[in-house]
C-alpha cells in the first residue's frame, strides 16, 4: 500500500459513507486517526510498510457512526470527500474530517484484507 | 636598480653578469653566491609566492565578502613578507659582496664588538581607541559605516598579521586579541605597527558605482566599471621572472579584483617602549576623512610590549667552580654553577638541576654587581673571581675559583657578556617579563544562520485568547511534560498479552468500587486525584495541569488499548457521565473492568472534548514528536 515515488498510487478501495452524528454542538464521527506526513511512521502499528505516512484509522468507537458505516480499525484513508489524504499532515487530515459544514463524509479506504482478497481472486486458478 | 641600502652602499653595476643573473631570477642556482641562509630565505620567498598565488585565486573565486576580506588580508601579508624577504636577501648578498671586496683589499681586523644576545619580543592586547562623533555613536544616525581592519606587525624579517576585525559605529575601540611573539629580536629592534583598513561597503570594481546600483549588481560589474577593471588587469600579473628590461625587481602587487586595504595608521615601537604593563603609544595617521577607509582614530594605540632577552631565560654559562663559603676562610666547596638571568646558581651537583633541588648558593648578578678577577695565588695556575654585591647596606663578596686559567677566562667572558646584555636590554633585565604563548589560531568561524530552537507553535484560528494564555502559562511545564511523556508508547500494550491496564493510580474519592482497577506495575506516574468527569460537560479551564495531563494521557492511551478490544467485553454499559474516565482502561478483554474499557468509548461517542482540552492536547502532542499523534474525529 505504500507508494513508489514516480508511480501513481494504486489501491483497492472501499467506499465508506459516514453520517456525522450531532452531539450538542459537535459533529462526531466516532473514530480516531493516526499518522500524517509530519508524524513518525515507524510508530504506526497498522501500516505494513513502516515508511507509510498515510492516515490510518486507529480506533473505531463501538456503535458510532463510523462503526455503523463499516469503517474498520487499521484502514488507511485515501480520500475524504474527494480530498486526498495520502500526503497530508495529521492536522490537515483531522480538519478535513471535521468540517462543520459537512454532515456526511465519504471516504475511500483501503485495507490489507481487501488487497489480499482482490489479489486472490485475480490469481489464476 | 637596487634600492640603496643605507648600511651597505654597494650597488651592482648595470649590465654586469651578476645583475643579469639576478634579474633572470636565477641567482638561486648560482653556485658562487649561495649560502645556507640564502637558500633558507629563498625557500621562504617561494613559499610566500605560492601563498600569494593561492590568495589571488581565492580572491577571484570567492563570492562572500568575509572571505574576500580575509583573502585580501592574506594577500597583503604575503606581499609584505615577500618584500621583506627579498630586501633581506638583497642585503645579505650585498654584505657578502662587501666582505669579499673587503677581504681582497685588506685583512679585516678581529671583530671586537660584542654583540648583545637576542631575545623574544611579544606584543599583546593591542587596542586602538576610536573617536566617533557623539551623534553618530549614540543616536545611530546615518548609515552604518563599516570597515574591516587588521594590523600588520613587522620586526626584523618577521611579519605577522592580526585577525581581522569589523569596525563600525558601535565600537569604541578596535581590539586585537592576538599575542604576537617575535623570536630573535635584537635590543635595537624596531617593531613597526601598521593599521590597514578597508571599507566594507565598497564594491569590488575599480571604479565607483552608485551604491544602489552596486547593490543591485551584486555579482556583475557595470559596463564602465568592468572596462576599468579590464584595463587595470591588462598588463597582466607581473611575476618576478617575466620581467622586461626596466621593470623593478621587487614585485609590484598584481591588480586583483576585490577589497583593497589601505594604510590607515602606523607607529614604530622600540626597546624604550617595552614595559611589563600596558602603555599608550602615539599613532601616525595617514589618510584623511575623505578616504573611504577612514576611521576616526583617537590617535593612540595601547598595547603591552614585553621582551625576554635570552640572557634572562637561557643558561648563558655553566660549569664547575669552587666557591668559598661563609665562615671557613680556607674551605672551598665544589659546585656546579649556572649563569642565568640575574643570578648565578650554584648547585652541589649537576644532577640537582633536573631534580629541582634548591641551589646551594645563589649569587645575584645584576647591574650593581662588581666582578673582578684576582690573582689569588701566584703559584697556582688558577685565578679567583670576586663577586661583590650590595645587600642592604652591606657589601657581600663571594669568591670563586676555577681549575685553570682558561676556565677563568671563559667565566669572565661570560660575566662581561652578561653585563653587556643587561646594559643593552636595559629595563628588560630587571625582572623577567611574562610572555604568554599565543594559542594556535582558530580558523575564522563562520556562524551559520541559527535555526529556531523551538518548535513552532501552531495556534489554531479556532483557539481563543484563553487558550493562548494557557499555552503561555504552561510553557514552563513543557520540560516536565517531556519527561513524563517519555513513557513507552501506549500501543505497546497491545503486544503484551497479560499486561494490565494503563498505569493509573489515583486518589480519586469517586472511584467506583465496581470497576476494579489494576494498577499496573509499570506505573510511572502518580495520577492526580481530581480526575474530572469528562463526559458531556465542558471542562472548566481552571482545572489543574495534572488533570489535563491525565486526560490527555488517558485519551491517547485509549488508542492503544482499544485496539485489542475487538470483541469488547460482555455487557456494554450505558454511559456513565459521572464516571471518571481515567479509571483504568485495560487492554485485555478478560479484565472485568468493562466500564473502564467502555467508558472511553462512551466518552468519545457521546461527548466531544472541550475546545480547550483539545487544543491543549494538540499542543502537548505536538510538543513531543516522538509520540504518534492520534486525533479523534
Amino acid at each position: 500500500m505504500s507508494f513508489i515515488p514516480g508511480q501513481p498510487v494504486t489501491a483497492v478501495v472501499q467506499r465508506i459513507e459516514i453520517l456525522k452524528l450531532r452531539e450538542g454542538d459537535n459533529l462526531i464521527l466516532g473514530f480516531s486517526i493516526g499518522g500524517g506526513i509530519d508524524q513518525d511512521p515507524a510508530q504506526n502499528p497498522f501500516s505494513e510498510d513502516k515508511t507509510d505516512k498515510g492516515i490510518y484509522v486507529t480506533r473505531v468507537s463501538k456503535g458510532g457512526p463510523a462503526d455503523v458505516a463499516g469503517l474498520m480499525m487499521g484502514d488507511k484513508i485515501m480520500q475524504v470527500n474527494g480530498w486526498d489524504m495520502t500526503m497530508v499532515t495529521h492536522d490537515q487530515a483531522r480538519k478535513r474530517l471535521t468540517k462543520k459544514s459537512e454532515d456526511v463524509v465519504r471516504l475511500l479506504v483501503t485495507r490489507k484484507s481487501l488487497q489480499d482478497a482482490v489479489r486472490q481472486s485475480m490469481m489464476p486458478r | 636598480m637596487f634600492c640603496r641600502n643605507q648600511s651597505a652602499r654597494a650597488t651592482i653595476a648595470r649590465g654586469s653578469a651578476l645583475e643579469m643573473e639576478i634579474r633572470r631570477g636565477k641567482f638561486r642556482q648560482s653556485i658562487f653566491m649561495d649560502t645556507p641562509q640564502d637558500s633558507d630565505i629563498q625557500k621562504k620567498i617561494d613559499y610566500e609566492i605560492r601563498m600569494r598565488e593561492g590568495a589571488c585565486k581565492l580572491l577571484a573565486a570567492c563570492s562572500q565578502r568575509d572571505q574576500a576580506l580575509e583573502a585580501s588580508k592574506s594577500l597583503l601579508t604575503c606581499n609584505s613578507r615577500i618584500m621583506a624577504y627579498m630586501s633581506e636577501l638583497q642585503r645579505m648578498k650585498e654584505a657578502q659582496v662587501m666582505q669579499r671586496v673587503a677581504r681582497r683589499s685588506s685583512d679585516a681586523g678581529p671583530m671586537d664588538d660584542r654583540s648583545p644576545c637576542k631575545g623574544k619580543v611579544a606584543i599583546s592586547d593591542l587596542r586602538i581607541p576610536l573617536m566617533w562623533k557623539d551623534t553618530e555613536y549614540f543616536k545611530n544616525k546615518g548609515e552604518l559605516h563599516r570597515c574591516a581592519v587588521f594590523c600588520l606587525l613587522q620586526l626584523g624579517g618577521e611579519i605577522f598579521d592580526t585577525d581581522m576585525v569589523m569596525v563600525d559605529r558601535t565600537l569604541t575601540d578596535i581590539c586585537f586579541d592576538n599575542t604576537i611573539v617575535f623570536n630573535e629580536a635584537s635590543p635595537g629592534f624596531e617593531l613597526r605597527l601598521e593599521l590597514y583598513s578597508c571599507c566594507s561597503e565598497d564594491d569590488y570594481s575599480a571604479g565607483s558605482t552608485p551604491r544602489k546600483l552596486a547593490s543591485k549588481l551584486s555579482s556583475s560589474l557595470g559596463r564602465s566599471s568592468g572596462k576599468k577593471l579590464r584595463a587595470a588587469l591588462e598588463p597582466g600579473a607581473c611575476s618576478p621572472v617575466s620581467n622586461g628590461g626596466a621593470a623593478p625587481l621587487l614585485l609590484p602587487v598584481p591588480p586583483v579584483p576585490g577589497p583593497k586595504y589601505h594604510l590607515l595608521a602606523h607607529t614604530t615601537l622600540t626597546l624604550s617602549h617595552v614595559q611589563d604593563s600596558f602603555r599608550t603609544h602615539d599613532l601616525t595617521i595617514t589618510g584623511n576623512e575623505e578616504c573611504s577607509y577612514w576611521l576616526p582614530l583617537y590617535g593612540s594605540a595601547c598595547c603591552r610590549l614585553a621582551a625576554q632577552p635570552h640572557c634572562m631565560t637561557q643558561q648563558m654559562m655553566s660549569g664547575c667552580l669552587r666557591v668559598k663559603l661563609g665562615g671557613d676562610p680556607q674551605g672551598w666547596t665544589n659546585v656546579y654553577a649556572i649563569l642565568k638571568g640575574t643570578n648565578l646558581f650554584c648547585y652541589r651537583r649537576q644532577e640537582d638541576i633536573e631534580a629541582n633541588v634548591e641551589p646551594l648558593l645563589t649569587i645575584g648578578i645584576n647591574k650593581e654587581t662588581r666582578i673582578r678577577a684576582a690573582e689569588r695565588d701566584p703559584h697556582s695556575k688558577a685565578q679567583s673571581i670576586c663577586i661583590s654585591n650590595q645587600y642592604g647596606g652591606e657589601e657581600v663578596t663571594h669568591t670563586l675559583a676555577t681549575d685553570c686559567r682558561e676556565d677563568t677566562q671563559r667565566w669572565m667572558e661570560a660575566f662581561w657578556q652578561q653585563f653587556f646584555d643587561m646594559s643593552q636590554w636595559k629595563q628588560c633585565c630587571d625582572e623577567l617579563m611574562k610572555i604568554d604563548q599565543p594559542s594556535p589560531r582558530k580558523p575564522a568561524l563562520i556562524t551559520a544562520k541559527q535555526g529556531s530552537l523551538y518548535h513552532e507553535m501552531v495556534i489554531d484560528t479556532s483557539d481563543d485568547i484563553g487558550t493562548v494564555t494557557d499555552i503561555l502559562a504552561r510553557r514552563i511545564e513543557e520540560l516536565e511534560l517531556r519527561a513524563q511523556l517519555d513513557a513507552p508508547p501506549h500501543w505497546m500494550s497491545l503486544f503484551e498479552a497479560e499486561a494490565p491496564g494503563s498505569p493509573q493510580n489515583h486518589r480519586n474519592h469517586h472511584h467506583h468500587s465496581d470497576s476494579p482497577c489494576s494498577t499496573s506495575p509499570r506505573s510511572h506516574h502518580a495520577w492526580p486525584r481530581d480526575l474530572p468527569p469528562t463526559s458531556g460537560r465542558f471542562r472548566p479551564r481552571t482545572l489543574s495541569l495534572d488533570a489535563k495531563l491525565s486526560t490527555l494521557k488517558a485519551q491517547r492511551g485509549y488508542g492503544g488499548f482499544q485496539c485489542s478490544c475487538q470483541s469488547p467485553s460482555a455487557g456494554s454499559v450505558a454511559p456513565r457521565p459521572s464516571q471518571t474516565a481515567l479509571s483504568c482502561s485495560s487492554s485485555t478483554s478478560s479484565n472485568s473492568s468493562s466500564e473502564g474499557s467502555n467508558s472511553p468509548e462512551t466518552d468519545l461517542a457521546f461527548s466531544r472534548p472541550s475546545g480547550a482540552r483539545r487544543s491543549l492536547r494538540n499542543l502537548r502532542a505536538k510538543l513531543d514528536p516522538r509520540n504518534w499523534l492520534q486525533s479523534q474525529v
